[in-house]
């Protein structure tokens, strides 16, 4: 995983995603296709990582899944993240996506822990 | 209207499998609504730590929870595998605290409107009287 930071709460993370992790046993198997909500996970991980305090979601406005992610068709991917500071911890402003395409958008919420 | 208990194993109604289950079974259906069961037990996937479920579990239980409404419908109409359901949108998606190891979520669906394959339905998590969630989604069911 790589971070580039820019200006303010606002950063893009490069990472890969694992074809070994087992989740792929079950989501599905044979078929493996990234669960969207790992991919939530995942935007949260990369907040908490720039927020440098733990969060959680308290809300999810809405998350579009604009494409099926799976470890063959992107197995490198960019997390784009803005945080916009909110009364219990930050507003969240995200999108996945690769040089082809987008997976996901997000804007939700996150407290602090 | 239908109305019926201990429907099926939740393995034929659901297409996900181990470590990713997160419906225990699907209790109860009645019109456009179902309720399914899920126990918070210590190999569960999503649970950190603290003893609590990280939340994106508790999207993936509702989205669970729709496509075993899907798959029974589908078993009631013949077919032999669960249809595959992918979440093409989380709406207003309110979390009021995670679940712990030990709660009983039970998950009521309300299914809507199917146009183009995408079907919109909303989900209100419980545990005991405690409302733990709520949200709205978009599903698509892939046609093979």
């Amino acid at each position: 995983m790589s971070e580039e930071r820019a200006e303010g709460l606002s950063a893009k993370f490069h990472l890969a995603i694992l074809p070994e992790c087992t989740v792929y046993n079950g989501h599905f198997p044979g078929d493996p296709v990234c669960p969207g909500v790992c991919n939530i996970e995942t935007i949260k991980e990369c907040a908490i990582l720039l927020a440098g305090e733990q969060l959680r979601y308290s809300a999810i406005r809405q998350c579009r899944l604009t494409a099926l992610a799976t470890p063959t068709v992107c197995p490198e991917v960019d997390v784009q993240i803005v945080l916009s500071p909110a009364a219990n911890g930050y507003g969240v402003q995200a999108t996945i996506s690769d040089e082809k395409q987008t997976y996901m958008i997000l804007k939700g919420q996150l407290d602090k822990a | 209207m239908t109305t019926s208990r201990a429907i099926s194993k939740i393995e034929e109604l659901i297409p996900q499998r181990s470590p990713i289950m997160m419906v225990d079974e699907l209790l109860e259906v009645v019109g456009d609504e179902c309720t399914c069961r899920l126990v918070v037990r210590e190999d569960n996937f999503f649970l950190e730590e603290d003893g609590m479920m990280a939340e994106p579990g508790v999207i993936e239980h509702i989205a669970q929870s729709a496509s075993a409404f899907a798959g029974y419908r589908a078993v009631a109409d013949g077919a032999t595998e669960p249809p595959v359901g992918y979440i093409g949108e989380v709406k207003n998606f309110r979390l009021n605290r995670r679940p712990r190891l030990g709660d009983v979520l039970d998950t009521t669906i309300c299914m809507g409107a199917t146009v183009g394959g995408v079907t919109i339905i909303t989900g209100t998590t419980l545990a005991g009287q405690e409302t733990i969630a709520e949200t709205q989604m978009k599903i698509f069911v892939r046609e093979d």
